[in-house]
């Protein structure tokens, strides 16, 4: 181990400038990982927060009274689409009213119960069903209004796609370029010890003792690297937390009801990244070594 | 069984054109014996070739009764333990001293601290270099450097020792040093093969000659001399 380790540091002291860039191209690299999947869970979370709030709601006239709203309501829950159906009573749309209101005085006097209509809070399995439920409703009895926001969620949808996209298509460049980056580092290294790999070999080592030093140096690159761009995660998703930007967690995407604490996402994100940088120094310094260290 | 036999050993670097023709012999264990003949005669490449430097286009070689073309890359390293070798320019790192340079071919097998503190001085002691342990190949003459050379190639304690004209670079009154101590670590046991083209040399120890021209065995002689 000390023998792997001196010959790093011998490296890390003859090729400064390969080390410097090393580390910037690689760190880069990573960063853009770990923003990627940062972008993505933060837009998938914010996209969730839009979702759960994307409903129908469907204002009745005053004359459609609780006894006709009720089956209304009934059969609207055994529709398949429909996940949950909510009643907001016209005292109950006060009360709302009033919490929101609240440092109105005026205008809390002015309003009575009477003058708010009662509702029904429709949530879809799907939001894509919003606007065709929206539509049905529209044309039955003793409905006054119905409003839905689903263009918010589906114009964030489609920008998210396009920035998953692009971050995709950044994320695989860099890890090329990386790759390429230890690919070359590593036969800088080999060609600089090349009489010695000579003499080595000659003496009969095994291969894995020629070997070892330069997958080590590979790794050590690109851990470091990834450890790097993990501590600058830590920092931004404690700013998240410090900020409370999501009250409820961050959500990873494709799992319902699952938050999590920015602070503990990062760690989590922090061991994909070193992993990830485990796995590019490993499998890109043995491809180098396969190369250009020949038998 | 013969510790070493080339079996109508053909080498082509450039196709059409045979470097060793139809070469075949063998060698016992313990033996010494000097491979000569000019300049591009082909010693070398007798030499890369039991070593697995090169690959043969026919023929077979056996070393210890095993087709050394079977050999297995992971047995490789073990296969090179077996057979020391030492060349013309020495091939020592500059940045070591004579005492890393010897115990590098312990280190690359992970052997003992122990015994690489055990091995190396008494392989120094052996080429009479014990006292030069700390210095650097530059500060040492061309004798010198072969015998480092020659201390390196025998930490493995290697059944046969390569010499491919070991002492070439080296002035004459060094290369009669060079081949004393490859006799004695000959009379201890191990074979020795030297190619040269240094007939002071050849005809001095009076050991078996095979003598190559042009790709071919020419002569083949117990006792023999250069010009025999
Ligand atoms: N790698 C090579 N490629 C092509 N020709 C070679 C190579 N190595 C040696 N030769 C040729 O093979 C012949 C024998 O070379 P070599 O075995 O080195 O001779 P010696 O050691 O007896 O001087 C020479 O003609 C040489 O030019
Ligand atoms: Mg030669």
């Amino acid at each position: 181990m000390p023998k792997v380790w001196n010959s790093l540091k011998h490296y890390l002291k003859k090729e400064k400038l390969m080390t410097v860039s090393h580390f910037l191209v690689m760190g880069i690299t990573f960063l853009i990982l770990g923003i990627f999947i940062n972008v993505v869970v933060l837009s998938q979370t914010m996209l969730k927060y839009l979702e759960d709030q994307a409903q129908v709601t469907v204002f009745f006239k005053d004359e459609f009274g609780e006894d006709k709203i009720n089956p209304f309501k009934d059969q609207l829950s055994s529709d398949e689409r429909i996940s949950e159906v909510t009643y907001v009573s016209k005292e109950e749309a006060l009360r709302i009213f009033k919490e929101i209101n609240e440092d109105q005085p005026v205008l809390l006097e002015s309003i009575s119960a009477s003058v708010l209509p009662a509702s029904l809070e429709i949530k879809t399995k799907d939001i894509a069903d919003l606007e065709s439920l929206s539509n049905e409703l529209g044309q039955k009895e003793g409905v006054e209004e119905v409003r839905f926001y689903k263009d918010v969620v589906e114009r964030f949808r489609s920008v998210s796609n396009t920035v998953y996209i692009v971050g995709a298509v950044l994320v695989v460049s860099f890890f090329i370029i990386s790759y390429s980056v230890i690919i070359s580092s590593l036969r800088t290294a080999i060609n600089s010890r090349g009489s010695e790999l000579e003499v080595m070999k000659l003496v009969g080592a095994n291969d894995s003792y020629i070997k070892k030093p330069f997958i080590y140096q590979g790794v050590f690159f690109s851990v470091m690297s990834a450890v790097v761009a993990s501590i600058l995660m830590i920092i931004l998703d404690f700013g998240l937390s410090k900020w409370d930007i999501f009250s409820k967690g961050l959500s990873i995407g494709f799992f319902p009801d699952f938050f999590i604490s920015p602070v503990n996402f990062s760690l989590i994100l922090s061991c994909i990244l070193i992993v990830s940088g485990f796995l590019l120094g490993y499998f890109g310094s043995n491809a180098a070594v396969k190369k250009y260290l020949k038998y | 069984m013969s510790q070493i036999e080339f079996k109508n050993v053909t080498k082509e670097y450039i196709s059409g054109v045979k470097v060793l023709d139809d070469v075949s012999f063998s060698v016992e264990q313990g033996e010494f014996i000097f491979i000569v003949g000019p300049s591009g005669a082909g010693k070398s490449t007798v030499i890369k070739l039991l070593l697995r430097e090169e690959s043969m286009d026919n023929g077979q070689i056996l070393f210890q009764g095993k087709n050394i073309v079977e050999i297995l890359p992971s047995e490789m390293p073990d296969y090179r333990r077996k057979i020391g070798v030492v060349f013309q320019d020495f091939k020592l790192l500059d940045s070591k001293t004579v005492y890393d340079n010897v115990a590098i071919s312990l280190e690359v097998v992970n052997a003992d601290k122990k015994d690489i503190k055990n091995i190396v001085p008494n392989v120094l002691s052996l080429v009479g270099l014990l006292d030069h342990a700390d210095y650097r190949p530059q500060e040492l003459s061309g004798g010198e450097k072969q015998r480092v050379a020659i201390a390196r190639a025998l930490a493995h304690e290697p059944d046969v020792l390569v010499a491919d004209e070991a002492t070439g670079m080296i002035d004459p009154d060094s290369a009669d040093e060079v081949v004393e101590i490859l006799e004695k670590i000959n009379s201890l046991g191990t074979t020795v093969i030297m190619a040269s083209h240094d007939q002071r040399i050849v005809d001095k120890l009076t050991k078996r000659v095979i003598k190559i021209e042009k790709g071919k065995i020419v002569s083949d002689k117990k006792g023999g001399k250069y010009r025999a």
